[in-house]
This record gives structure tokens, C-alpha cells and sequence, in this order.
């Protein structure tokens, strides 16, 4: 009795140092010997791809890192995928960010990506252009909506948007699409000043915001959502280019296994020791 | 790879290691030191970043003509008296003009985004549509009035009325569970994403099990001399 006593006790009490080492194992391993399984595209992602899918060189898309950089190791995989198939299709590109801290992750990208760059000629000014810090605050966000050019002077680089891509951008209604890749800095601000005057939006977010940014897509400001590392490895797995997000699944699994099987112990624990420790004992 | 990739990975692996170390439930100096050094990095970096917008979108609109930005520059310049003690209240100022800006902006668009356009998002196809957005639809529609009725707050709810709020009350659970996962899931890819940016390419896990072993055998080394507390600068 005093044993089984021992081990509820142990389940409820237990360090939680060891959830964090078994965690840490647990995404270790499968990145150590990668290997990849195929897995099940959510129709979210179907709908994401089908909207990049269709860009042509006539397009031109607004790509907003609107992430610091711990939330870009979780958007990676969707950032490179949808950037891809963006730089596939021959669709413009301008990048912005909207965190000081964003500011040295477009040109991490950009050299990931570099062998479909030159494959595809893509070439800086013509096809795509890189503005840096442009998006402070909402008043920023509003101001490029209502006058790009009285807002935005020059590149990342410090030279003259002038004779770019850029030319044929004057407000909201010049882009063809908004992709935005969040951890919720300026996606309301975007939303407030483009999705709601019409320019189409589609959206990456990290895990804890997917509840919250589900309603946009069913009220049409967001044409698609795609759903963390997650929907970044289906977005890989659809356009054939494994990438950071499939080789992370196995790792995903596995963690959430464990918290799976720690939450059952916990119980465990809660009902065989802590909640029979907190009953009183009357007299 | 060259010498400076290498010494980003090793410098970037031992930084963020000594930042898990706050796992380890005890505070310690290599945690402090990493703390710090991001405190330092990121305050510089915000300030060279902030700076150069402000000098490409004021300086240069002004060169440009655009003069209004003027009254922008000045504004921002009357925020920094909030440094003197004396001179402190000229910053309510730009502070209120920048709150009342904010304000009207968000005013404007918020009550379409995060109001009419939810309830717009809610209103959807009950039938003639495909068999799983019915069920989705169904359960959408239905966990809404439920968890509505739960909210009612202005008479007494029992019957079927009262049924309804324990009904809501209880998908409200299941959807706290499904926050919960999802934020794991997120708290998850941060860490899975640190971890590949540490394993892949393969020459940078040396570095990475390198660190681990050193930061935390540092750690235990520490703690079991009793020196983590002496070591750690006060906050």
C-alpha cells in the first residue's frame, strides 16, 4: 500500500526538470537522423496554395515579416515555401518588416532560396525589393496604405525606390496580395488599413494565435491561413520541397506524445495523492 | 563555412543555452549573462533601426517637400524632455496626440474587424453544402448561441435556458483545451525551430551538445558548491 502510495506520490510531485529533458530528447533525436513521412494537407493549406498558386507576373505581393526572430523559427518553413512558389510563379515581391529584430531575416531567406533565385533570374529592383523597417507603428501601416511613395523613400540598402518594381505601386489598391508571416505585431493594422478596403490578404501565424485569427478567413478578410510549422510542412509537402517543416514533424509527434502521456500522469497523481492528501479529515 | 558563420553558431548556441538554463529552477549567473547581453543587443538594435526610419521617412520626406513632417520631427523631440524632471509635463503633449491618433485609427476599422466581420464570420451555410462544412457549420452556430447563453447575466437561468449555459459552460472547457493545445503546439515549434537552426546543417551540433554540456555542467557545478546565488547579480 505504501509503495503504490510512493509511486502516486512521485506522479504528483515529480521535477518537472524531467518533462523538460524528456521534451528536449524527444526533438533532438528525429533532428539528429531526419527522416521524412508523408503527411495529410488540412484543407486551410490547400486553400493557402491555391491562392499563391495563381500569382503570375503580373502580381505584385506585399510579404510582411511581422515576426521578431524567436517567432521566425516557427514560420520558416511556410516563409520559404510560399516564397518559393511566389518566386516560381514570377510574382513581384516586396518585403518589409514590422520589428527591429526582423530586420537581418529577409536576407537569411533570400540565400535559402537563392537557387530558385538565379534558376528563375529573379533579380533585385525588377523583381523583388527589400524595404527594411517600414511598419513602426499602425499610423506607418495606415500612411502606405493611403500614399505608398509619401511614406516609403528608399530600400532596406538606403537607395531610391525610384525606377523599381515599386513605380507601379501607389496605395492599397496596387497590390495583389498582402502575406503576411505573424506573431501579431502589426496583422491588425494590416487588416484595419488594407484587408478591409479590399486588398487581399493571406496569413502565417504562429500556434497561439491560430483560434484567434480562424474568424478572419470565414469573414473573408483573409483568402487562406496557414497554421504554424505545421501547415509550413503540408505547404512543403504540396509543392515537393521538403524543407525545415517535414523534417520537424517527427519531432512535433514525439513531443506532443509526451506531454500527452505527462498530462495522464499528472492525473494520475492529482487523483491518487494530491486531491486524497487535500480531503479533510473531519472529527 | 567560413570563421565568421562558426563563431555566429558557437557564440548564438552558448547564449541561447545559458538562456535555458533558467529550466533548471534556480537563478544563475550565466543566465544573468546571457539575459544582459540580449537587453543590450536588442535596446541597440532598436534604437539604430528607429533611428534610420526616422531618418528616411522624416528627414528625407521634409528634403522632399513634404513639410508637415516638420511638426512630427518637433513632436517627437518634446517626447525626450520626459528625461528632466522640470520639463517633464511638455511630453503629455505628443504623448496625447499620439494616443488620440491611435485611437481614431483603430476606432475607425476596429468595429468592422473585430466586431461586424466576426459576427459576419459566424453567419454561415447551415445546408446545402458539402457534408464536413455542414457538421463545422452546425457545431459553429450551435457552440455560439451556447456559449452566449452562458453570458447572460440579467435573469435567473434555469431550464431549458439553464441547460443551454452548462452545455456552453462545457464547450467553452473543451475549447480552453484546444487553446491550450495549440499554444503548446506554438511553444513547441519555437523550441523545434531553435533546434533545427542548431542541427542543420550538421557541423553546427557540436557546437550546440558542446554548450549544452558546458553551461549546465557549469550550472550543477555551481549549485553544488553553493555558489549560484552568490555569483548572480542582484536584479
Amino acid at each position: 500500500m505504501s509503495e503504490k502510495k510512493g509511486l502516486m506520490r512521485f506522479l504528483a510531485e515529480y521535477d518537472r526538470r524531467i518533462i523538460y529533458l524528456l521534451i528536449f530528447v524527444v526533438v533532438i533525436g528525429p533532428l539528429l537522423s531526419p527522416f521524412i513521412l508523408p503527411i495529410s494537407v488540412s484543407p486551410d493549406t490547400q486553400a493557402y496554395y491555391n491562392v499563391i498558386d495563381k500569382l503570375g507576373p503580373n502580381d505584385i505581393v506585399m510579404v510582411v515579416f511581422d515576426t521578431e526572430f524567436s517567432g521566425f523559427m516557427e514560420l520558416q518553413s511556410g516563409i520559404l515555401a510560399s516564397m518559393r512558389v511566389m518566386i516560381e510563379k514570377g510574382a513581384k515581391m516586396v518585403i518589409a518588416v514590422s520589428h527591429p529584430e526582423a530586420t537581418g531575416i529577409p536576407e537569411l531567406v533570400l540565400n535559402q532560396l537563392a537557387d530558385v533565385i538565379s534558376r528563375k533570374q529573379y533579380t533585385y529592383g525588377k523583381d523583388y525589393v527589400y524595404l527594411g523597417y517600414i511598419f513602426p507603428n499602425e499610423a506607418a501601416v495606415a500612411a502606405t496604405a493611403q500614399d505608398f511613395h509619401g511614406a516609403v523613400r528608399q530600400d532596406y540598402y538606403g537607395k531610391s525606390i525610384e525606377g523599381t518594381l515599386l513605380d507601379k505601386v501607389k496605395d492599397w489598391s496596387s497590390w495583389s496580395l498582402i502575406s503576411d508571416y505573424t506573431t501579431g505585431i502589426q496583422s491588425q493594422a494590416l487588416i484595419n488599413h488594407y484587408g478591409l478596403r479590399g486588398t487581399p490578404m493571406i496569413v502565417n501565424c504562429i500556434g497561439v494565435m491560430v483560434a484567434t485569427q480562424k474568424p478572419y478567413v470565414s469573414s473573408g478578410i483573409y483568402k487562406a491561413l496557414l497554421q504554424s510549422m505545421r501547415g509550413g510542412a503540408e505547404l512543403e509537402y504540396l509543392i515537393g520541397v521538403p524543407g525545415p517543416g517535414l523534417t520537424a514533424m517527427n519531432s512535433f509527434t514525439l513531443g506532443h506524445y509526451v506531454l500527452i502521456i505527462f498530462i495522464v500522469l499528472g492525473n494520475i497523481g492529482y487523483f491518487g495523492y494530491t486531491r486524497y492528501k487535500q480531503k479533510p479529515t473531519g472529527g | 563555412m567560413d570563421l565568421v558563420e562558426i563563431s555566429i553558431t558557437a557564440v548564438g548556441a552558448f547564449i541561447s543555452i545559458c538562456m535555458f538554463t533558467t529550466l533548471y529552477g534556480k537563478s544563475n549567473p550565466l543566465y544573468a549573462l546571457a539575459e544582459e547581453s540580449y537587453i543590450g543587443f536588442a535596446t541597440g538594435l532598436t534604437v539604430v533601426v528607429n533611428l534610420l526610419y526616422i531618418y528616411r521617412t522624416g528627414i528625407l520626406g521634409i528634403q522632399a517637400g513634404d513639410t508637415i513632417l516638420i511638426v512630427g520631427i518637433i513632436l517627437g523631440i518634446m517626447i525626450l524632455t520626459r528625461i528632466s524632471k522640470k520639463y517633464s509635463y511638455i511630453a503629455r503633449l505628443p504623448l496625447a496626440i499620439t494616443i488620440g491618433a491611435q485611437f481614431g485609427l483603430a476606432l475607425r476599422t476596429t468595429i468592422f474587424s473585430g466586431f461586424i466581420d466576426q459576427i459576419k464570420g459566424t453567419i454561415l451555410p447551415l445546408f446545402n453544402t458539402d457534408m464536413q462544412s455542414m457538421i463545422y457549420n452546425w457545431t459553429i452556430a450551435i457552440s455560439v448561441i451556447l456559449m452566449l447563453t452562458f453570458f447572460l447575466y440579467t435573469m435567473e437561468l434555469k431550464g431549458p435556458l439553464g441547460l443551454g449555459a452548462s452545455i456552453g459552460e462545457y464547450i467553452m472547457y473543451i475549447c480552453f483545451g484546444a487553446i491550450f493545445a495549440q499554444t503548446f503546439m506554438g511553444r513547441l515549434g519555437l523550441f523545434v525551430g531553435f533546434m533545427q537552426n542548431y542541427t542543420v546543417p550538421p557541423w553546427k551540433i557540436p557546437y550546440l551538445l558542446g554548450s549544452l554540456i558546458i553551461v549546465f555542467g557549469a550550472v550543477m557545478i555551481l549549485d553544488k558548491l553553493k555558489l549560484l546565488e552568490k555569483l548572480t547579480p542582484e536584479e
